[in-house]
């Protein structure tokens, strides 16, 4: 059985080279990165024209949420949501087949066979907001605090990994429908602005219904200075929760798909 | 009403397809300079199909029918020639046309997906504007004749792929069209179904006096269905006629089918069928023979020469029964595929 | 059985049988619809999310602010979301990529073989739909009036304006999907020209941010182009407060809109169908 690390390169590899072929591909999604990231900007930009600060977060701090915002989000673009989309695919046409026949495990191939790596340009963009912003903000950024940064981001994308799989599980059971990829865009949005602005209940619903909300304010928090241990408990809570979740969700939906071909 | 459905005169379809190198330097030019070449998917093609008239379509992948066939429906326009069907120019899409036709494409959905067959109907019943009464008329025939029963209440994604075929069929004849077209209607479907859709083919132009042209790859398609046949390769219409015709304008060899008597020995019938050839090749004859099985060997023989090959194996060998046959059409189109 | 051409000779008339189109395409569609009754309401709490995020954030801003902000109160802000969440689901109209899809993988055909334009069937498809939603979207609206306690400006008549101008946004939305999605004849991907329409959009539509709060600028762009008729219109008729003038000027904007929109699709699908033509698809 090959390795999965060689199998997951080698995907990689050819996804990366296969994308290489479309150079109108990099400016289409440069452009659409621009309109997201002008999007939050512009909201933003508003909000702060009329008061100086959200319950607590200041302007320079929001952009850094919003810069975190973006990189999570073009991590999920660029590794999670191609190869998910693919899934559901393949689920509704019965190419899944060929999947299943491999001898690799199915959860890992369909996680890292496609990878648009123009969309790492949100990750670039981001990055750059982040910086931008932190120029502005009064503690500094030790090499302890980029460890956790990047841990962070590392568990936010698990998070995302899992929650893009538990939708696309809806594949198993409900097939053949349309738009079912509005459903990440959504979920995206949800998850704009760090989540400790909002009162309890709407903070609870994004921790424990929609994740995505606290998988991104985590690593935000962090580039704020606000991090607690409190908040690291609950993100690795979560990401156990969810992956632990997912996994269970997938195997279900391999039984029926296995169980119900016709 | 004019005399001819279908009229195709001189019919070309040449595309311009750009060339495509591989390579990143290629890549970079073809952003500067982009090169054509022409493709000509069909050219100078010309028929005449009257009423009522069921006619074939033969080519293999690439050939030009479905170029040809979309022209005739009014998807594509030609670059040279006209095509006139019941009178119209189809390239127009005039709803008075469109009416008047209908096409069906083998292993393409139109039905919806997740309802019964019966909501698509009315759908199309809404489209093409047809009556209530004259609907419900001929929607009750068609499930009668299609043996539908119980098939156009079940959701569409419940049905076998035969099952969605039929139900397909029905739905696009609901306006009684004068003209059919139908672009490998039996494509991808079990034997017993295709001769189902087949029968209900002929019956359904009997009684109606709808014309149909189709395209298959399915020589029982046009061996069952199609009396006339029309051959085209690379975008060239090679013949037009009866498919028995075909065998004689294009086969080189007949076939002579022998049932020996010897058929309970196999050494000695074989030995007699190899002795027998050998004295044919003697006596200067092209003759080839195939797989014994059971007592019955068939020869293959030059076609002029059929008569005196089949007199001279019929003195050498001691024979039960015997029939002179021409080439299944299939070896006769292939011959002419790879020929060219 | 009776032979062919008997029937074609006595069609029935168009207008009935447009009125007979919309009724089967539409029950279609909302039998379609509803038969995932899972995934819809999940699809409506993900789809209230954003709104919801965005109420959330002006509403600390105006209480921030002491109240309220540019006019709005909280309870303002609530009914501009909630208005917002209704319009975003009940205007919904696929997208143009759908186009583009029909082309490749050949559908195309049987679309260009129906003797009836195929915007009739679009436009009917999405009314269908959008019925469907209005009835997963009642409960969880109610739930979000008792939670927000949005205030409205607004009688009777702006009501029943606001039903017909969502009707107006709906076919609006559909048409200009329709209009960029058939650049698909001559392009093989429509997803810059998507992504363009889509940057405007956001922008001038009221979207992101209520219209009312954005500078002075992109206001007066958003009035000359027609995304914001097919969406902060509805929303600016419910919430009020709106006079009868200001009503009946917008109303008759928006149905100019759809007009001239209608008009425009008919010209380019006539030269989008002799292209698809002539290099096949």
């Amino acid at each position: 059985m090959p390795n999965g690390l060689t199998v997951a390169a080698v995907h990689l590899r050819v996804s990366a080279l296969n994308e290489f072929q479309y150079r109108s591909n990099f400016f289409l999604q440069v452009l659409q990165s621009l309109i997201q990231v002008v999007s939050g900007l512009v909201v933003v930009a508003l909000v702060y024209d009329k008061t100086s600060q959200l319950n607590g977060w200041d302007r320079s701090e929001l952009l850094a949420a919003v810069g975190v915002f973006t990189i999570v989000g073009g991590l999920v673009r660029a590794f999670i949501e191609p190869s998910i989309l693919q899934l559901m695919d393949d689920v509704q046409e019965g190419t899944f087949d060929f999947v299943l026949t491999r001898p690799v495990d199915p959860l890992l191939l369909v996680s890292v066979r496609r990878l648009n790596v123009w969309q790492l340009a949100d990750v670039v963009v981001g990055a750059i907001i982040v910086v931008v912003a932190a120029a502005d903000l009064p503690a500094s950024f030790g090499p302890a605090a980029a460890a956790v940064f990047v841990a962070l981001l590392g568990s936010a994308a698990l998070i995302a990994h899992s929650m893009w799989l538990a939708v696309a599980c809806c594949a198993f059971w409900v097939v053949r429908l349309p738009y079912m990829q509005n459903l990440f865009h959504y979920v995206g949005r949800s998850a704009q602005y760090p989540i400790s602005i909002y009162p309890a209940w709407l903070r609870i619903g994004l921790t424990v219904v929609v994740p995505l909300g606290i998988a991104v304010t985590a690593p935000s928090e962090a580039v704020t200075s606000r991090l607690d241990a409190t908040t690291v408990a609950v993100v690795a809570a979560v990401t156990i929760g969810t992956v632990v979740l997912s996994r269970a969700l997938w195997r279900r939906g391999l039984r029926r798909y296995s169980g119900a071909s016709s | 009403m004019a005399t001819a459905s279908i009229e195709a005169e001189r019919l070309s379809k040449h595309f311009k397809v750009p060339v495509r190198e591989p390579g990143v330097r290629a890549s970079v030019t073809s952003l500067f300079r982009r090169e054509h070449r022409i493709v000509e998917a069909a050219d100078d093609v010309s028929f005449t199909i009257e009423r009522g008239e069921i006619v074939g379509f033969l080519g293999p992948n690439g050939a030009g029918k479905t170029t040809t066939l979309k022209m005739l429906a009014g998807l594509l326009s030609p670059t040279g020639g006209h095509a006139r069907v019941l009178g119209f120019e189809p390239f127009d899409r005039s709803p008075e046309f469109l009416r008047r036709v209908t096409l069906v494409m083998g292993n393409r959905n139109q039905l919806q997906w997740d309802l019964p067959a019966t909501d698509s109907f009315e759908l199309h019943r809404a489209i093409y504007r047809i009556g209530r009464t004259d609907f419900e008329r001929a929607r009750d025939e068609l499930v009668a004749l299609l043996d539908l029963g119980g098939l156009v209440d079940k959701p569409v994604r419940n049905l076998s792929l035969g099952e969605r075929m039929k139900v397909e069929i029905a739905d696009a004849l609901l306006h009684q069209p004068e003209v059919m077209f139908l672009d490998e209607p039996t494509l991808g479907l079990d034997i017993t179904m295709q001769r189902r859709i087949r029968s209900f083919l002929a019956d359904y132009n009997a009684r109606t006096g709808a014309s149909i042209l189709l395209t298959s790859h399915y020589m029982a398609d046009v061996e069952a269905l199609c009396p006339r046949v029309l051959v085209i390769h690379h975008g060239h219409l090679l013949f037009d006629g009866r498919l028995t015709e075909l065998a004689a304008r294009f086969g080189t060899a007949k076939s002579i089918r022998v049932q020996l008597a010897e058929g309970d020995d196999p050494t000695a019938a074989t030995t007699a069928v190899a002795a027998a050839v050998a004295a044919a090749r003697g006596a200067g004859l092209t003759v080839t023979d195939g797989p014994l099985v059971e007592g019955v060997v068939t020869f293959r023989v030059d076609r002029e020469a059929a008569p005196h090959a089949a007199a001279f194996l019929l003195g050498r060998l001691d024979v039960v029964d015997v029939s002179i046959e021409d080439p299944p059409v299939d070896d006769v189109i292939d011959k002419v595929f790879t020929d060219g | 059985m009776a032979e062919a051409a008997s029937l074609v000779a006595r069609p029935v008339g168009n207008v009935r049988s447009l009125l007979a189109l919309y009724r089967a395409q539409m029950r279609i569609a909302i039998v379609g619809t509803l038969q995932y009754r899972v995934y819809n309401v999940v699809e409506l709490v993900l789809m209230l999310s954003e709104p919801l995020v965005y109420l959330m954030v002006w509403r600390i801003v105006a209480e921030e602010q002491g109240g309220e902000v540019d006019g709005f109160t909280p309870a303002r802000f609530a009914a501009y979301y909630i208005a917002w969440s209704m319009v975003r689901t009940f205007t919904q109209s696929g997208s143009p990529h759908n186009w583009e899809r029909q082309i490749r993988d050949g559908r195309m055909s049987a679309v260009l073989m129906r003797p009836m334009h195929p915007i009739h069937q679009d436009v009917a498809h999405w009314l269908g739909f959008v019925i469907a939603r209005v009835l997963t979207w009642l409960p969880a609206g109610a739930v979000l009036c008792l939670a927000f306690r949005p205030q409205l400006d607004t009688g009777p008549v702006q009501v029943v304006a606001f039903v017909w101008a969502m009707v107006g946004a709906l076919v609006l939305r559909t048409i200009i999907n329709d209009v960029v999605g058939i650049a698909a004849f001559w392009v093989t991907s429509i997803a810059a020209i998507g992504s363009l329409m889509q940057v405007v959009e956001l922008l001038t539509s009221g979207r992101l941010v209520p219209l009312d709060l954005m500078p002075g600028w992109v206001q007066s762009v958003s009035l000359v182009l027609p995304f914001r008729w097919a969406f902060y219109f509805p929303i600016e008729v419910l919430i009020g407060p709106m006079s009868g003038a200001e009503l009946a000027a917008g109303l008759a904007a928006q149905g100019g809109w759809v007009v001239a929109m209608a008009v425009f699709f008919r010209v380019v699908w006539r030269r989008g169908v002799r292209r698809y033509g002539a290099v096949g698809g």
